[in-house]
């Protein structure tokens, strides 16, 4: 048999493995040696063919302010710093063009830049897996839980412009414990 | 010849002996000219290979979209690379025993491969809670299960990359922002399916069904190219949606134009759907022009469309293939593809003369239907229903924009299907052979 297609082919191979598995270590390190935030959310409940159920997960801020020179046009990628408040909730607080020196940040799309000095971003994460006999019961739970004061929580690692959507929480609490609980 | 029509005539020979239609050696050479070659698959064994690795493939994907939460991360990551790893196998196989695989193990081999990519970057991106739009998600797939298409020669992988990159092409008007992560991209992408490009010493003869899904993947892909090469160089589309049909224009006309072998000139009209697709477009166009508002308008934008970058390239790639085509002596398509270039001849003295293009779009479209027609009466090789088509269309449009009655339109318009049907069947009784 001719090399070159078997030589073909082991390079299709090594793209195929290379794909998933790049994506699994930049997430893997980003969960083992990132920062921790919390953000506020707000969703609903959609369903993707091939990944199966997900609660739409929202972050409540999505817009930061940017100083007056700085020129953004909409699906422009940005870095964005996080600043953890005093009620454990992080805030988007500046948007750059290149990563920042110090601090967390996050990489981030322009959706559109407003006249009003305020820019919309989108989130590198809008949505959380989850197990399809668990699915009923958590959207009740998201759908109880995002109406109160409290509001759901979601729990991000960032590392270097990477986030990763860790867990969701309510009160303090992990949204698997709180939905094991309401199962049993 | 299908190998279904040769097995066709494989039956028949031994009756046409026995009648004396044919003599012994006469059959004998028939049947060694269209010899029916059994160690291959028919079409029927292949749709239920393909068929049989989607139901796999998608079995799957159910089962990894089931989210097997009591897993941790590495178990579930298994669930994944397994039927990546069973299909990568199965693949190496079919493609060591090269010529001695069956068809069917092919394409079955290369599907499974393909939905196994598509099932492991689907898990990672479930376990990471990835977002992301599923075109982006199906550009990835698409462009992972492309070797497969060259390695394993496989109809199914062909014709799930040209629907991906089409719909992915489609889906980035107005969302990609750089010209690689736009629909400007899809030329490059269908530059991907070159084995299957006609002509290529390792091409087989395309199927009907490929050759429709990759002439309407580029009808879609390009046009959505056409689309962002206008919206990046106004920085908008409204207002300039004008200078988007003057290049999806130039984009079917150069599609139309694709250079044929000379075997495939004389083939049925069914196996060129450009031909065929491209045709219609161009004398809906040709007729849009016959009416004086559409046509000012038109024309009105033709100058800044030519003005975009993606317009120079098309309009050179048009160059070449009318060179081709004056050289193989397409003269029917190079009437009709030349309809796209009437308006611009109003506007060669200056803009004064624009008001001038329904006329002159009017008189071209009339000329070339009794042209096609007296050309098929001449003894030469004309469309002569085509041509009838034309006028007739054209009486319709003038028809309809008159102020005449509704009665007067009415019996106008039945005494034109009259006579179509009259000229069909005078044609139909003139190419019967005499004594039929």
């Amino acid at each position: 048999m001719k090399k070159l297609p078997l030589l073909l082919f082991a390079v299709t191979v090594l793209a195929q493995w290379a794909a998933p598995l790049l994506q699994i270590w930049k997430h893997e390190r980003t969960l083992a040696q990132g920062s921790v935030h919390r953000l506020k959310c707000t969703a609903p409940d959609p369903y993707d063919p091939l990944r199966g159920r997900y609660l739409a997960v929202r972050p409540e801020q999505e817009e930061s302010h940017v100083d007056k020179g700085l020129k953004l046009v909409s699906g422009q990628r940005v870095y964005v710093t996080l600043l953890d408040g005093p009620d454990g909730l992080a805030r988007l607080s500046s948007v750059h063009l290149t990563p920042p020196e110090s601090g967390p940040y996050v990489r981030m799309s322009v959706r559109w830049a407003g006249t009003d000095g305020l820019v919309h971003l989108e989130w590198p994460f809008d949505r959380f897996y989850l197990n399809e006999k668990l699915a009923p019961e958590a959207d009740k739970w998201f759908a109880e839980s995002i109406r109160s004061s409290k509001g759901v929580v979601a729990e991000i690692r960032v590392l270097n412009g990477s986030a990763v959507l860790a867990d969701l929480a309510f009160d303090g609490k992990p949204f698997r414990e709180i939905l094991k609980e309401r199962v049993k | 010849m299908a190998a279904s029509s040769h097995r066709w005539l494989h039956e028949q020979l031994p009756q046409w002996e026995r009648e004396g239609l044919v003599t012994a050696e006469n059959a004998e050479a028939l049947r060694r000219r269209h010899a029916v070659d059994d160690s291959q698959p028919g079409l029927a064994q292949i749709l239920m290979g393909t068929l049989g690795a989607l139901l796999i493939g998608t079995g799957v994907i159910a089962v990894i979209g089931y989210n097997w939460d009591d897993f941790g991360r590495p178990v579930r990551l298994l669930f994944a690379f397994f039927p990546l790893l069973g299909s990568q196998l199965f693949s190496l196989w079919v493609l060591r025993r090269g010529h001695a695989a069956a068809a069917w193990v092919r394409e079955t081999a290369a599907l499974l491969q393909t939905l196994a990519v598509g099932a492991a970057i689907a898990l990672v991106s479930q376990i990471y809670h990835l977002g992301g739009d599923w075109p982006d998600f199906l550009f990835w797939w698409a462009l992972l299960s492309l070797p497969l298409l060259w390695l394993l020669k496989a109809s199914a992988v062909a014709l799930f990359y040209l629907g991906a990159i089409a719909l992915w092409a489609v889906h980035q008007c107005e969302h990609g922002h750089v010209w690689h992560d736009s629909a400007m991209l899809y030329p490059l992408l269908l530059l991907g399916l070159l084995p299957f490009w006609p002509g290529w010493r390792f091409d087989k003869p395309l199927s009907l069904s490929l050759r429709w899904a990759m002439t309407l993947s580029s009808g879609f892909g390009l046009s959505a190219a056409a689309y962002e090469a206008v919206r990046q160089h106004f920085g908008k589309i409204w207002g300039d949606g004008e200078s988007f049909i003057w290049l999806m224009v130039m984009t079917v006309t150069l599609l139309t134009l694709v250079p044929l072998r000379s075997s495939a000139l004389a083939a049925p009209a069914r196996h060129k759907p450009q031909v065929v697709l491209g045709f219609l477009f161009l004398i809906g166009f040709g007729l849009l022009m016959t009416f004086q508002e559409p046509a000012e308008e038109f024309v009105k934008h033709l100058g800044k469309a030519v003005g975009i970058p993606w317009a120079l390239g098309l309009l050179a790639g048009n160059a070449v293939f009318v060179a081709l085509a004056l050289w193989q002596k397409r003269w029917a398509l190079l009437v009709v593809v030349a309809t796209a270039a009437i308006p611009a001849l109003s506007l060669l003295p200056g803009h004064a003369l624009a008001p001038l293009t329904p006329w002159l779009m009017m008189a071209y479209l009339f000329t070339a239907g009794l042209g096609l027609i007296l050309l098929e009466f001449a003894g030469k090789r004309g469309a002569p229903r085509l041509g009838a088509a034309l006028i007739s269309l054209l009486i319709l449009a003038r028809m309809m924009e008159s102020e005449l009655s509704l009665l007067a339109k009415g019996i106008a318009f039945i005494l034109i299907g009259v006579g179509f049907l009259v000229f069909n069947l005078v044609l139909g009784r003139r190419r019967r052979p005499a004594g039929s």
